[in-house]
Order: C-alpha cells, then structure tokens, then sequence
C-alpha cells in the first residue's frame, strides 16, 4: 500500500473533526513512542550502566576483602565474606577461585546450587540473557591472589522493565485522553468555522438563496475565507439580480417587439391584400368596357381600333394575373403549417396531367422517377410542384424535342426534389436573382409569367425548413431543386 | 611463585579424589612428611607455610625506618633447620613489596638475625628460642613459629594446625609495640592473643 492510498484510508473520508482527531492522536502516538523508546533506551542503558557499577563496587569490596582468606588459605572465612552478599538479592550466586583456577569458596542466594564456570574467564561484566556475569581478580596491592566471580540475575532489570511498560502505557492513556479532551474543546475553533461554512454553502446550493450569510468566527485563515465566501456570494447576488433583471427586461422587449411585428405583419397583409383586392375592382370595369366595346362596336371600330381594344383587354387580364399572384403570395403568411403525410408520387402526376389541359404538353418526352412521400403542408407543395412544372413546360416549349425529367435524392437527414428541363436554360450568374419577386432574366414577351412563381417556391420551401436552388447554362435547359427535411415518421409511413 | 603453585596444584591434582576432602588433610600431611622427612622436596604443610611467610610480607607494614632505603630488600630469615628446602626461595624469588625486593636469608646465630624482617624459628628447644626472641625482642621483626609457647615467650605470629588447617595466631599488642601493623583482613583470619592475660 503506498504514502497516498494509506493517508487516503485514514484520512479522506471523514468529516474535519475527526480528520482532527485522528491526527492529533496519530502525532501523539508517534512522538509519545519515539519519547518513550528514547527515554527507555536511555534508561535501559543506564540502568544497565548502574546495575554493572553497582555490581562492580561490590565486587571490588567482596574481593579486597577476601584476600587475605586466599592468601592464608582459610575458605571458612571467604565463604564468611561471601555471605555478606545476602544483602543483595539480585546476585544469585558468587564463587572464588584461587591463584590455578581452582573453586576455593562457593555461594548461593537460595539453595539451588548452580554451576560455576570453570575456571575463572577474562576480567569484566558481561551480560547474558538472563545474568549479568562478572570477574574480577583478587588482589593484594599487586599480588594476584585469585579471582572472584559473581552473577547476578536480570530479575531487577525484568521489573524495571515491567514497571516502564506499565507506566508507558499509563502515559500514553492520559496522554490520549488528554487529547482527545483538548481536541474536542481547542479543534472546535477550527472545526466549527469550516462546519458553519460547509452548512451554508450547503443551504445556499439547496435554495438558491444567495442572500444567506456565513458568520464570522475567527481573524485567521478561516475568518479570511469566510470573509472571501460572503463577498462572492455578494458579487453572486448582483449578477444575478442583474442576469434577472436583463432577463426580464429581454423578455418584455421581445414580448414588445414581436406585439410591433405582428402588428406591422398584419397590417401589411392586410395593405397588401386591401391593395390587391382594390386593384381589381377598377380592372373589372376596364375588362367589362373593353369587351362592350369589343363585342357591341365591332362594326364601327376599323380594324386598329380592334386590335388596340384587344391589347388593351390582354394587358388588363395580365395585370388580373399579376395581382392574384401578388394576393396569393401576400395570403401565404396567413396559411397554418399543419403538416401531413402524403403521397408524393400521385401529387406530381396530378400536377401534371392539370397542367396538361392549359398547356400544350403533346410533344413532351416525360421522366418522373421514384419520389418519396413526405411530411409537410400538402396544399403548399402542390404549388411549388405547379410552379416549377410550369416553368418547365413553358422554357422547354420552344424546343422541338422538349424533354423533363422529375425525380428525388435521398441524403441523410434530407430529400432533394429536382425538375429538369431542356429548355433555353439562364446563365448561372444570374441564379440567385431567380428567387427573388418580380427578378426575370426572361422577358414578358419571350416567355410569359409574372416573376412572382419562383419567389413564391422559395418562400414556401423555406418555411418547410428546406432550400431551393437552380443549375443552368443558357440554351442548355435548366435544372430546380428543392429539398425537404426528413423526418422518422416519414420513413415509416414511405415503408 | 607462578611455577611453584603449579606445581603445587599439579600435586594436588594427582592425589585421589577422596583424599582431596578436608578430613584426610592432616593424614595426608602427616604422611607426607614421614615420608619425605628431610628430603629435598618439603612436605605440603610447610609448602603453605612458605606461601604463608611471603603472604604475611603484602599483610604486614613494616616501620620505614627498618629500611635503609627504597631499594633495599625484605629480609625473611629462617633460623634453625630449613623446613621448607628451596621452596621459600622460589615462593619470594622476583616478589617486592611497596618496591622492596623480597629475599630470604638462613641464619645459624640469633646475631646476625637482628637485621631482618620477618624470622621464622624453627628450633625446637624452647631454652634457644627464648634467647633468639630476647636478642631481637627490640627489633621490628615479625618472628614467626610453629612452637606452642612460642606466644608466651614474646613471639608474635604462631602456625596452629587445627581441624586439619593451618590456622595463625597474632600477638597484636606486641607487633603494635614494635612498629608492625598487620592489616585488619590478616586479623580477622587470625586469632588475636594477648600473654599478659591468661588465655
């Protein structure tokens, strides 16, 4: 497990009180065990280093004393000396030898009698697992006269030892609870702030309401926070009383605007449609005299009186035309959007065959391909599919072998429709003028129309959601195209 | 000294293991000593009587003025018959004590015996050795004896063998009047007899 994972397990998941809990008492135990194995160390070692002076110093009075006894060969009174040693429980057992290494007196702290080494090893302390062992020759001013040896057992070393343990552990159960009270009372300066400031946040986040306020606890970091919390929830507050208030001016201006709009909108159909329908009245009058005239002064008209009645009558239903496409383009804004399903390849045929009884459609050679059905306002792709049949038949009728041909693409989220002529066709450059109202690149007396067809198209098709373009070059017949979102349940019913 | 004790030990080492115990020690002794009689090799008692004589020398402090200077020897004189062969000379032989070389001398007149330290008597007329004792009686010389009125007559250390031991007995009164201090760890081994009382 790495440093991370590990302060990640410790730490990462609880709340700050007991984060700071856990670490107080983490530092605690670690500088409480690291004192404690230093102070124990220490006092191991000088208890190590007292117990061998201790023993030392006895030694050295023990074999002082026990020289004249070597000397003059009386064991009694070595053992005598030897004895003295009861007054110290710890050393077990002590022997002399004399100048060969042979034992010369023996004792025993209890009545187990223990081996003795030997013969007598080199001069000095040495602890063993369970005894201290030492050495120390006997001597008259310089005259060797033999070696006392004295063992001592770790009893007094065990229960230090014991004792230490003990009160290691006291400590450090004081020491916990100690911290544990202090953290519980000093943390709470620092736990409490954070709390506070993690509940409003929390507050804030559950309303919304930007007008909730930390309180400050303390002049440290924290207060700082706290302070740089409540000034951002300040500056939150303003804008968004300001996005709010934008928000509802925009909505009202809009609300305005689109009241202006549909107000100008309808007015303007309204003019336009008052217009068209106006127009008419007096074009009815002129109609009406002109074919009296024609028809009850005949005989005293001359034969350029009848043909100017007759120019004039043709003018004057040109100009009917004129206004009906004009009205019906102004009334296309007035049509709902309902959308159908419908069968497309039997609206072009229709188209077609009506189209064949005002024109004159005999010598053309037709190809309609497959047309997928789509889902959109019948009434109004019916119109586009009469204006640009009709454009068709009507550029494509001079030539002698005229040809159209009608088909669809299917792309991904779209269907292209096309009319293909082989007509006089147009220079592309002109080709964006053709969808605008009243733009002709065709003159009246060539080709007749009002130049209202085309913009109607690409008035419709641009509601539908689509887009019109055309592709020609003059006296090479011309291509229109139309496209048509699709749509799943187009699909669906197509299948 | 060092060849000496060992070979002492290598002796003991050789005799059976029961005659080690401390109940056959006199026989031991006194067998030896039949034994051995006058021949070169002492007998173990007086073996450990001569470790005794140059024992007593690191035990007892002589006056400074019975040295002429810092150099000049510890003298341990043996009157009458030579009991211990050349064990003596060999216990002492490179010894010093307080930097004064330990010797031994023989002497066949209490004269020449006045110039000594320490004298072991070994004469076994008690007439002989009254008169030694008188002659050095103003001397600081420890007389050393094994004779059972030797305390009597004004000696001042007596080897009593007791319960198979070799066990001393001190004039103390005497040595002090003398100049001699025997150390306390001496005293406490031996047992401290005064004449002037009966005993």
């Amino acid at each position: 497990m790495n440093r991370v994972k590990l302060t990640e397990v410790l730490f990462k998941n609880l709340p700050i009180r007991k984060k700071l809990l856990r670490i107080v008492f983490l530092i605690n135990g670690i500088v409480l065990l690291v004192a404690g194995m230093a102070f124990f160390g220490n006092e191991f070692y000088s208890f190590k280093k007292a117990t061998v002076e201790k023993l030392s110093t006895i030694g050295k009075i023990i074999a002082a004393n026990s020289t004249a006894a070597l000397a003059f060969d009386s064991p009694d009174d070595a053992r005598e000396i030897l004895a003295a040693l009861r007054a110290e429980p710890h050393i077990v057992a002590a022997c002399i030898y004399d100048k060969n290494g042979k034992i010369f007196s023996e004792y025993y702290a209890g009545n187990e009698k223990s081996k003795f080494p030997p013969s007598p090893g080199p001069q000095g302390y040495r602890f063993s697992y369970t005894n201290l062992d030492g050495f120390v020759p006997v001597m008259q001013e310089t005259l060797p006269l033999g070696t006392l040896y004295l063992r001592s057992d770790m009893g007094a070393l065990h229960s230090w030892l014991g004792l230490y343990a003990v009160v290691v552990v006291v400590i450090l159960l004081v020491s916990f609870l100690l911290a544990y009270i202090l953290v519980r009372l000093l943390g709470k300066s620092i736990s409490t702030p954070i709390l506070a400031l993690s509940e409003t946040a929390k507050i804030i986040s559950e309303r919304n309401d930007y007008t909730v306020r930390a309180t400050k606890m303390s002049n440290d970091e924290l207060g700082t926070l706290t302070e740089a919390f409540n000034q951002m929830l300040d500056q939150i507050k303003k804008k968004d009383d300001n996005l709010n208030e934008f928000n509802q001016n925009l909505e009202l201006k809009v609300h305005e605007r689109t009241e202006q709009l549909e107000t100008v909108n309808k007015e303007l159909e309204g003019f336009s449609y008052s217009v068209s329908h106006d127009l008419r009245a007096p074009l009815r009058a002129i109609v009406g005299f002109t074919s009296i005239l024609e028809e009850e002064y005949a005989n005293r008209l001359d034969v350029e009186g009848k043909r100017i009645t007759s120019i004039i009558k043709k003018n004057t239903m040109k100009m009917g035309r004129l206004i009906d496409d004009l009205l019906e383009f102004s009334q296309l804004g007035r049509h709902d959007g309902t959308k159908t399903s419908f069968n497309m390849q039997k609206m072009v045929k229709d188209v077609k065959d009506v189209l064949a009884t005002q024109y004159n459609t005999g010598k053309i050679n037709w190809s309609i391909g497959d047309l997928p059905n789509v889902n959109a306002n019948a009434s109004m792709i019916r119109q586009v599919w009469v204006n640009l049949i009709a454009n068709a038949i009507k550029y494509s009728g001079k030539m002698e072998a005229p040809q159209i041909e009608i088909g669809a693409m299917t792309k991904v989220s779209e269907y292209v429709f096309f009319v293909t002529d082989n007509g006089v066709g147009f220079d592309q450059q002109y080709s964006d003028k053709l969808f605008k109202v009243f733009q002709r690149l065709h003159s009246a007396e060539e080709f007749e129309g009002t130049g209202v067809g085309l913009a109607l198209v690409n008035k419709i098709i641009t509601r539908e959601g689509g887009s019109v373009w055309a592709e020609s070059e003059p006296g090479k017949g011309a291509s229109f195209y139309f496209s048509l979102p699709v749509r799943n349940e187009i699909r669906i019913n197509h299948q | 000294m060092q060849v000496i004790m060992s070979i002492l030990s290598r002796l003991i080492q050789r005799l059976p293991r029961t005659v080690w115990n401390g109940r056959y020690w006199l026989t031991v002794l006194f067998v030896l000593s039949t034994i051995s009689g006058n021949a070169q090799n002492p007998s173990l008692e007086y073996q450990l009587k001569a470790v005794f004589l140059f024992n007593f020398t690191q035990f007892v402090d002589w006056p400074a003025e019975s040295f002429p200077n810092n150099k000049s020897p510890l003298v341990i004189g043996v009157i009458g018959e030579n009991p211990f062969g050349k064990y003596l000379e060999q216990a002492v032989s490179g010894e010093t004590k307080n930097g004064h070389p330990v010797v031994v001398q023989y002497y066949r007149d209490e004269e020449a015996a006045k110039f000594c330290h320490m004298l072991f008597i070994n004469l076994p007329e008690s007439d002989k050795r009254k008169q030694v004792i008188e002659k050095i009686k103003e001397e600081p010389v420890l007389t050393v004896s094994d004779a059972s009125d030797f305390s009597i007559q004004g000696g001042l250390v007596r080897f009593v063998t007791r319960k198979n031991k070799i066990k001393l007995q001190i004039n103390l009164e005497a040595c002090k009047e003398l100049g001699l201090v025997p150390s306390s760890k001496l005293l406490k081994l031996a047992d401290i007899i005064e004449p002037g009382k009966t005993n």
